[in-house]
């Protein structure tokens, strides 16, 4: 106990390390909630937004054409063995009519339910008024969202517009919040005859099913051997697997960041400890000498880092929950979820608090063990052989990394991966990491020496001594220089992800755009109207191509398509053929009954060259596409890339009006005065034309905002590296006090103490911004798949590394102000008094 | 302390040129037109330790003239050590003046001291003088490089040569110094404080670590710089031995001057002189 009180003191007596340890630990805690939180809120999210979607259902039949499913077709999805439960439901955007004199309002979805069938399937709470009762009453129901943004309330009367003419209902009901469709929001929740009747449709545009648990195989072949319209089949497993694999990559590459932060952070803690024990050497042989075991020694250690770790482990909690809302907007946005953040996420607080303690401990075993080794005798000299003892230590904290290291592995989310990489690529990560911190001591001296040379130019004894001091202490070097490095590396790794990512974006639509300008519309043009052949009369023009995109029903599955020229692409030149032949299997798109795969769908699919992809078209009809080539990358569709099919059969069987969007290749003698005459005659057919570049630039910024959050989180290990320099600065200043006072003694004015400080600080960032930016790239590296995106195209990641050198020589100069003060003010006379 | 003798020898504090009646030989090598290098008047030290505090000195009255070579002795805890960083600009006295080279720096910024220090002073402690990560000779330059003293390189690197000769500590000038025994390594300071050529050394228990051997060595460059270069020495000892090679010695007791004893320029540095005159006033 007496122990215990001792050690807590010795923290006290150094209150701006110890506080900085919080800190440190603190912000690898935080980074660690912050990353386990956000876990936690985007499963809860996509299980909502599941749990929403589908209620209890267990598999939904979806409408592929526009009039939706048939009653007769509705009629065989109910009637299908094992099917428990079936709910029709009707989900069609339509207008409400506005009050005369204001402006018109945003769209609306209508959701027609059955009163009957829909309350055994999903949940419909109220939150004012009453439910639906009567299939056929003209009554409905609003979300909370529209009644506020439109101001309906209870028996506002509505008129829904739609092909069945104005239908007026009255309100007799609010639903909370977004309602039903949370994506959506502004819906309108009707009696599934009145909305049958308002919009012409005399089936459902899907059918939810509850299943005989066990049945879903049979189920699904009953189907596909018994309907005779295209139909669409989810699941929620389906869907929420989706949903999940576009998080994954996200959270995978978080939990890697939160790791490499926590990693830093032990840095900072077995630094103190390290520093504490050195210091308190002579006590803890005074300790030894009035009969202290060396358990009691160790416990000395131990007890102050476990005070540390629990108070850096309180504080991180509460940071983590700040820095996950701080996030939370970043992640939805890069997921495409809504991700509502629970703050407290008890799990996710305890598991962060737990590591941090347990990593703080365990970063404190080797000074315990150090402490223990102190005898009676070390004590009464004035400071222990720190050299003799460095070596050993160093192996140490390699030993203490590799197990924190194994534990983090296993550990790791389960399923996840970074960059969609694997656990190898994290432990390759982490490997290059733990290499690149314990050879940092070994390199500080010969490239402190090498970089330091046009300091020496300016400060030539500022920078000698300087130099002497910064390497001074072997493991002190490794831990500061090493979390430096590590939090340098991890930002020019991210850049060079995000850089890459971007780049084969670009591309991506290089390879398969074939065009300067792309000209969009939101109705379908038809060839009719004559747009093509005005804009390439447009001088310079050089081609210009219709594309189409629309889905095609294939075995349930709803796949993205697009339908092209042949001719146009083959004489731009675009598309990379893996399989097939090139010229041929565009000219044969052209002809009909053939479609181009990109190799994504063509594997998800299970088809290959020269396979008979049949699509069903309608009522008992199909259209077989033969499979003439596969493509590395196609066209963009609505979820992924385009299965590409030829304007003949997309006009006649797959019921595709026009084209929405129009590429246009221009001569490069004439770029952009041929661009603005094009946008010119875009606008006189109420079209607007874009750059392609435009296109980049959204790609561009869609990633910037998924890698401004792993940014944001290397950054906070950028700042435990600064705070470690604080305090291997301000150590350096401490035990070289009697130094101090000779160099002042004999001249030296407090400027150039202070210097001496900033210099040392400013050396270390320069080597830290050196074998940072060498480490940024190999970890970089493993992170784009070990070389196999090094193409011409990427480059290196100059801004990234431009980035990593304004960090790492403005933090370590900023880091470097407490300690260079603390020098000047260091007296003459107190530190040349010999005791 | 012994009131006796302060008493008997109060009036010839303000001369400081008395002579020895046991010793007839000249005082100073320069006669006594010369102004003095540092005077003291009336100096006090008070240092506040928290609510307490410590009156290190209460009246110092003294002088040192060029070329000199005085020794300031006295029990421990007894003012040397602070009267020595008064003399050199180190600190400032609580009262009284202290004058080096006929200018009042008992008031300098820091700055100014700091000056006063790199151009005009040497300091020897007692131990830990160097700077461990540098070799000897960058050392022994360092005030060089530390005060961009005028001067070419060149002419640096004679001098340095030059006190490295001094010293006698030729062929280990790339020594770092934990390859140097202790009284080579308090020999380098000695160097150090001689390089810049300072108007006056010094030096505070400069032998207090030492053993017999290697204090007879550090003593005896002292004393060669005294002899050949004229280099004006104050040196704090409480050992007789180590004060036997001043031309004069200043008893130092209860914060005040309490004796002198004029020893003038010997040779031999025998101490059996001293050792009566100490012995005669209870030291
Ligand atoms: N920096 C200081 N702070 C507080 N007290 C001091 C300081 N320096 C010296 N003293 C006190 O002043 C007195 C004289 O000290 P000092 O000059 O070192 O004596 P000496 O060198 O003769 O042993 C002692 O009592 C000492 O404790
Ligand atoms: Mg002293």
């Amino acid at each position: 106990m007496a122990i215990d009180r001792l050690a807590w003191r010795t923290l006290a007596a150094r209150p701006l390390r110890s506080l900085l340890t919080v800190v440190g630990v603190a912000l690898g805690v935080g980074v660690l909630a912050a990353s386990l939180t956000l876990g936690a809120a985007l499963d809860a999210a996509i299980d909502r937004t599941v749990s929403t979607m589908v209620g209890r259902a267990d598999l939904r039949v979806s409408a592929f054409l526009e009039p939706g499913l048939s009653p007769e077709a509705i009629g065989t999805i109910v009637e299908t063995p094992g099917v428990l439960e079936a709910a029709a439901v009707i989900e069609r955007r339509t207008f409400l009519a506005s009050v005369p004199g204001s402006p018109a309002p945003d769209a609306v979805t209508v959701l027609g339910v059955d009163p009957l069938t829909y309350p055994s399937l999903h949940d419909l709470p109220i939150a004012a008024g009453s439910g639906l009762t009567d299939p056929d009453e003209p009554v409905a129901l609003i979300t909370e969202s529209l009644a506020e943004s439109d101001g309906y309330g209870l028996g506002s009367r509505l008129s829904v517009l739609g092909p069945g003419g104005p239908l007026g209902v009255r309100v007799v009901g609010i639903v909370p919040g977004a309602g039903p469709l949370p994506q959506v929001g502004r819906t309108v929740i009707l009696p599934i005859d009145t909305a049958r009747a308002a919009l012409a449709i005399s089936g459902a545009t899907r059918v939810d099913l509850l299943l005989e648990p066990g049945s879903a195989e049979a189920v699904l072949a009953s189907l596909a051997a018994r309907m005779a319209e295209p139909y669409v089949l989810a699941s929620p497993a389906d869907l929420a697997r989706s949903l999940r694999a576009s998080a994954a990559a996200f959270e995978g590459m978080a939990a890697l960041v939160a790791a490499v932060v926590l990693f830093v952070g032990a840095f900072l803690i077995v630094n103190t400890l390290s520093m504490t024990v050195g210091e308190r050497a002579r006590e803890v042989g005074l300790l030894r000498a009035a009969g202290a075991t060396r358990g009691q020694a160790s416990r000395f250690v131990l007890s102050g880092a476990l005070l540390l770790g629990v108070s850096g482990s309180l504080a991180g909690v509460l940071a983590g929950g700040v820095l996950a809302v701080l996030l939370a907007a970043g992640v939805s946005s890069a997921t495409g979820l809504p991700a509502v953040v629970t703050p407290v996420d008890l799990r996710s607080a305890a598991i962060a608090a737990a590591v941090g303690v347990a990593v703080t401990v365990m970063a404190a075993i080797e000074p315990a063990l150090r402490a223990a080794q102190i005898s009676p005798v070390e004590a009464l000299r004035a400071r222990i052989d720190l050299p003799h003892i460095s070596r050993g230590r160093l192996g140490w904290i390699g030993l203490v990394f590799i197990v924190v290291g194994g534990l983090a592995l296993l550990a790791w989310p389960p399923s996840v991966a970074p960059a969609g990489g694997d656990v190898q690529a994290a432990l390759a990560v982490y490997l290059v990491l733990l290499a690149a911190t314990l050879l940092s001591p070994f390199l500080l001296r010969p490239l402190a020496r090498l970089l330091g040379l046009p300091l020496a130019v300016f400060v030539a004894v500022e920078e000698r001594l300087a130099r002497g001091s910064v390497g001074r202490d072997r493991s002190r070097a490794a831990l500061t220089l090493g979390s430096l490095v590590v939090g340098l590396a991890m930002i020019v790794a991210l850049g060079w992800s995000a850089q890459a990512a971007r780049a084969s974006a670009f591309a991506w639509l290089d390879d398969v755009v074939p065009g300067d300008e792309l000209i969009s519309s939101i109705r379908p043009i038809a060839a009719d109207e004559g747009i093509v052949e005005t804009l390439a009369a447009v001088p310079g023009v050089e081609r210009v191509t219709p594309i189409g995109t629309f889905g095609l029903a294939y075995r349930g599955q709803r796949v993205d398509a697009a339908a092209i020229v042949g001719a146009d692409f083959l004489a731009d030149g675009r598309l990379t053929v893996l399989a097939g032949e090139r010229a041929a299997a565009l000219r044969a798109l052209d002809e009909g009954g053939a479609a181009i795969l990109p190799s994504a769908a063509a594997t998800a699919l299970g088809l290959g060259l020269d396979d008979t992809m049949r699509v069903a078209t309608g009522r008992d009809q199909f259209l077989d596409l033969r499979v003439v080539a596969i493509v590395e990358r196609s066209l963009p569709g609505g979820g992924g890339e385009a299965v590409l099919v030829g304007w003949p059969d997309a006009a006649a069987s797959l019921g595709v009006a026009g084209a929405d969007a129009f590429a246009v290749r221009i001569a490069p003698a004439a770029l952009e005065p041929t661009r603005d005459a094009v946008r010119r005659t875009a606008a006189t057919f109420a079209l607007e034309s874009n750059p392609i570049e435009r296109v980049q630039g959204a790609v561009a910024e869609a990633l910037a905002r998924v890698f401004g959050v792993f940014d944001a989180l290397a950054f906070v290990a950028v700042i435990i590296a600064a705070l470690g320099i604080v305090n291997t600065l301000t150590m350096g200043v401490v035990e070289r006090v009697r130094e101090i006072g000779v160099l002042r003694a004999i001249g030296m004015t407090r400027v150039q103490v202070m210097r001496m400080v900033v210099v040392e600080s400013t050396v270390l960032g320069v080597v830290g911004v050196v074998l940072g930016g060498a480490t940024g790239l190999a970890v970089g590296a493993v992170l784009l798949g070990l070389g196999a995106r090094f193409d011409g195209a990427t480059g290196l990641p100059w801004p990234a590394l431009g980035a990593a050198a304004i960090l790492g020589l403005v933090l370590p100069a900023l880091a470097a102000l407490y300690p260079s003060l603390l020098a000047a003010r260091v007296s003459i006379v107190r530190a040349l008094r010999f005791e | 302390m012994q009131p006796r003798a302060s008493l008997a020898l109060a009036p010839t504090l303000a001369r400081p040129r008395t002579t020895d009646p046991e010793n007839t030989s000249t005082a100073a090598p320069d006669g006594a037109t010369m102004l003095p290098i540092i005077e003291a008047h009336e100096v006090t030290k008070r240092y506040q330790l928290g609510r307490t505090s410590v009156e290190a000195l209460r009246g110092v009255t003294m002088a040192v003239e060029a070329g000199e070579f005085v020794a300031l002795m006295g029990p421990s805890g007894s003012g040397k050590s602070t009267l020595l960083q008064l003399l050199g600009g180190l600190d400032r006295p609580t009262s009284g003046r202290v004058v080096f080279e006929g200018r009042d720096i008992s008031r300098l910024s820091d700055s100014k001291a700091t000056r006063l220090r790199r151009e005009r002073t040497g300091f020897v402690f007692q131990a830990f003088n160097l700077i461990p990560l540098l070799s000897v000779e960058e050392n022994i330059a360092l005030p060089f490089a530390i005060g961009g003293q005028p001067g070419t390189r060149r002419d640096w690197n004679d001098r340095v040569r030059q006190v490295i000769e001094l010293v006698e500590l030729q062929g280990k000038e790339r020594h770092r110094p934990d390859q140097l025994s202790q009284g080579e390594q308090q020999r380098v300071a000695v160097a150090r404080a001689l390089v810049t050529r300072p108007s006056v050394l010094l030096a505070d228990e400069p032998t207090g670590n030492l053993d017999y051997t290697n204090s007879g060595e550090l003593l005896d460059a002292l004393w060669r710089s005294c002899q050949e270069e004229g280099q004006t020495i104050v040196l704090v000892t409480h050992d007789a031995r180590a004060a036997a090679y001043a031309d004069r010695v200043l008893v130092i007791g209860d914060g005040r001057i309490s004796d002198e004893i004029v020893l003038g320029r010997r040779a031999d540095h025998s101490a059996a002189p001293l050792i009566a005159r100490l012995a005669q006033i209870g030291l």
